[in-house]
């Protein structure tokens, strides 16, 4: 239980609206299904000890809480993000089409550049398929990121993807063992002083 | 477009302004159904922030679209959204170096050797080197610090809407005083440390403030003088009464001496919270707080379209709000509120009288050089018949500015022009010449914000729209906090205003904090450790059991 953890990693999931980004989000955090889940209201982010390689990282998953349906996910939303999960329908090819220009969002809002990226074709388990396994393979060694295929509902490739990623990430240099941050504030009830008697009504 | 909006909202709010921006999350967050939209293609609006190449692209063009007539009934009025009342003044930027680097010449090099202390001989800085790391500036339009205790901040914490946004705290005040930069002595360590206070000037200074901290009320005596008076006859010296007045209290010699008392109170109570002084600078620039509210309000289920097609209001014959045309949509909602920027100038009844003053600067050194990058507050005071101007420098650690850069904020209520106004800063501050110790001005961009927040914003605008005012001269956010507040209670009296959100589990998501060397980073330490172990107790326990918090309507896609 007292298993050391390296660090904490910001994990992305975008894509279109209704490839399954929250299911496979559920699934990897309470491996949950519910195929009734329309839009996604109220889930923020989510988090998850993963040990990979001996390493036990802890994950905040970001939702996009819909806010990739008109595309205005805020630049802030993408801020210090060391792993981004791209998801598409492989049962509708405008999904994987769009993944171009998720791309492209990613590009222009990541604050680290060497962001890893992993491509996941979701919905497997559906019989009617648009998008071959070759095609996404191709798009994704073109683009330099990784490739899954994955089904939400039969936890297919799921438990993987986020291996994978977090593999990538860990062997990154520069990625995630990042000091550049320190000292910033988390804005809580506690007070943190810099210095005990910074005051001046403790002086006397 | 891909995506059909819905046609049926409890309220529409048009502008992501900051005060737009909190009564949507304080209206989602309640469980209304929010259409937020704007025309613009960013977040923030007059409060945004603008990475340099976004910032040369900015244009303050107010585009009116005709709105499709079939959409209208025949009762029914429209007005067109948009004027020009308060969009950005004066704007101008202007670059003081050259293009693109020269031809490497051995003098050049030789001669930077010797005039500058810099171990190795450095890339000269240019337009394009600084354009190619263009996206590591974040540029306020209306840059703000905020109180450790103040309203702003407060809200964060009450309504956990502080895990999205990081902070830093300014670590050092300055004046300019007897024609030179000063340390205003903010904490203890601060007036040992200051060797231009003198003993017994410490100890009036901690006699003032230990007075004022017990309640006493002697300033009362002082209904209609000013607060320099009070000061003056409290025997301070000049040089205190200037630290006090102009810095801590952040007054003028008119200021009334309550007034003064208050802000002086201010500022010592918010100092011991975080860091060594009273303020906090928002990572990544002020914009981003605008986006903290709009996420939160999108997690509640508001609906967010930027760039949209926003053409004309549609009123019926008594004049209430009906809905909103954005492209082919008719879209209605019972409530409309808006930033007084986007609303038709038939609402507006007086245009700005005042403006703010803003200037810009990238600078390759701090204004006051040290070993370690300081994130500055420099109070620079009343002179020659000009106001006193708010000036924030930032350094790369602050996420808005690359290495070995520095972003300059000025600030100041509009006498002439921005360019009038900061002339003396500039000249004091700043340098012309590369072998000068003063920082350089690689980069300035000026420009005027009107201010709508001394004018009626009511008179004449239907029952149930609200226009919202934009950027002030505050240094912080709490006057803003409070007028969301107001509106919000006025539209959805007794509900509670942002109320805390449910935690997803409790996170805090930053780096490794074994490194932390430099003062200003023991902030967090204590506080860190404790919840480390909190974190891994429930951590442990959601792992096995997946019992991980639910918060309402979770999970869906």
């Amino acid at each position: 239980m007292d298993e050391e953890v390296l660090t904490t990693l910001k994990i992305l999931i975008i894509g279109e609206s209704g490839v399954g980004k929250s299911s496979i989000l559920v699934r990897f955090t309470e491996d949950n299904f519910d195929p009734d889940q329309t839009l996604t209201i109220g889930v923020d982010f989510k988090t998850k000890k993963l040990s990979v390689d001996g390493n036990t990282v802890k994950l905040a998953i970001w939702d996009t809480a819909g806010q990739e349906r008109f595309r205005t996910l805020t630049p802030s939303y993408y801020r210090e993000a060391q792993g981004a999960i791209l998801v598409y329908d492989v049962t509708n090819y405008s999904t994987f089409a769009k993944l171009e220009t998720w791309l492209s969002e990613l590009e222009t809002y990541s604050t680290k550049p060497n962001i890893v990226k992993m491509i996941v074709g979701n919905k497997i388990d559906k019989e009617n398929r648009e998008v071959n396994r070759d095609e996404a393979m191709k798009f994704a060694r073109r683009h330099q990121t990784l490739y899954i295929e994955a089904s939400a509902k039969t936890r297919d490739g799921v438990q993987c993807a986020f291996e994978e990623l977090v593999h990538k990430i860990i062997q990154t240099p520069g990625l995630w063992e990042s000091f550049a941050l320190n000292g910033n504030v988390h804005v809580d009830n506690k007070d943190h002083p810099s210095d005990s008697s910074s005051c001046y009504c403790s002086l006397v | 477009m891909e995506y059909e909006l819905p046609t049926e909202f409890d309220i529409i709010i048009i502008g992501t302004g900051v005060i737009e921006s909190i009564i949507s999350a304080a209206a989602s967050r309640i469980g209304k159904r929010v259409l937020h939209i704007d025309s613009n293609n960013y977040y923030g609006g007059l409060w945004a922030s603008f990475n340099l190449d976004a910032i040369h692209k900015l244009s303050a063009n107010t585009e009116v679209l005709d709105p499709p007539t079939d959409l209208i009934n025949p009762d029914e009025t429209t007005f067109a959204l948009g004027n020009d009342f308060f969009s950005l003044k004066n704007f101008k930027t202007d670059w003081h170096i050259p293009k693109a680097e020269t031809q490497p010449e051995n003098e050049n090099v030789e001669e930077k050797n010797e005039t500058e202390s810099e171990e190795k001989p450095e890339k000269p800085i240019t337009q394009d080197s600084l354009i190619k790391d263009g996206r590591k500036f974040n540029i306020d339009l209306a840059p703000k610090l905020q109180f450790a205790r103040g309203e702003f901040v407060e809200l964060l914490i009450s309504s956990n809407i502080a895990r999205y946004s990081e902070y830093r705290s300014v670590s050092r005040v300055l004046t300019w005083l007897n024609g030179q930069l000063e340390t205003v002595p903010c904490s203890r360590s601060d007036v040992f440390a200051n060797n231009k206070v003198t003993v017994i000037e410490k100890r009036m200074l901690m006699k003032l403030f230990m007075a004022l901290d017990s309640g006493d009320q002697e300033y009362l005596n002082y209904d209609n003088k000013t607060f320099r008076a009070f000061l003056t006859d409290k025997k301070l010296t000049p040089s205190l009464i200037h630290y006090v007045l102009y810095a801590i209290s952040m007054s003028t010699d008119e200021t009334l001496c309550l007034q003064g008392i208050q802000n002086t109170k201010r500022f010592l109570d918010s100092l011991g919270r975080f860091g060594k002084t009273p303020f906090l600078f928002s990572m990544y620039g002020s914009g981003e707080i605008t986006q903290a509210f709009c996420r939160l309000s999108a997690v509640f289920g508001g609906i967010y379209a930027l760039s949209q097609p926003l053409s004309s209001l549609i009123f019926d014959n008594e004049n209430n709000f009906k809905g909103l045309i954005c492209g082919k949509q008719r879209i209605s909602a019972e409530f409309l509120v808006m930033g007084a920027e986007k609303a038709p100038p038939e609402f507006i009844k007086s245009p700005p009288r005042s403006f703010i003053a803003r200037a810009v600067f990238i600078t390759d050194r701090s204004i006051m050089s040290s070993e370690k990058e300081h994130l500055t507050l420099l109070l620079y005071p009343p002179e020659g018949g000009k106001n006193s101007c708010v000036i924030i420098e930032l350094g790369t650690l602050t996420g808005t500015c690359p290495k070995d850069l520095y972003l300059v904020h000025l600030i100041s209520q509009q006498v002439a022009s921005p360019e009038d106004d900061f002339k003396h800063c500039v000249e004091n501050l700043f340098s012309k010449f590369e072998d000068d110790k003063k920082p350089k001005i690689l980069w300035s961009c000026f420009f005027s914000i009107p201010d709508s927040n001394a004018l009626d914003l009511k008179t004449g605008v239907p029952g149930n729209v609200v226009l919202c005012p934009g950027p002030d001269l505050d240094l912080d956010y709490d006057d803003a906090v409070k007028k969301a507040k107001a509106i919000f209670s006025d539209l959805y009296p007794d509900t509670e205003f942002l109320p805390r959100a449910p935690d997803p589990e409790d996170i805090i998501i930053e780096g490794d904090t074994e490194d932390r060397n430099d003062e200003d980073e023991v902030v967090l330490k204590p506080e860190e450790n404790t919840d480390k172990v909190a974190e891994s107790e429930t951590e442990a326990k959601s792992d096995n059991d997946q019992e991980v918090p639910k918060s309402e309507n979770e999970h869906e896609e």
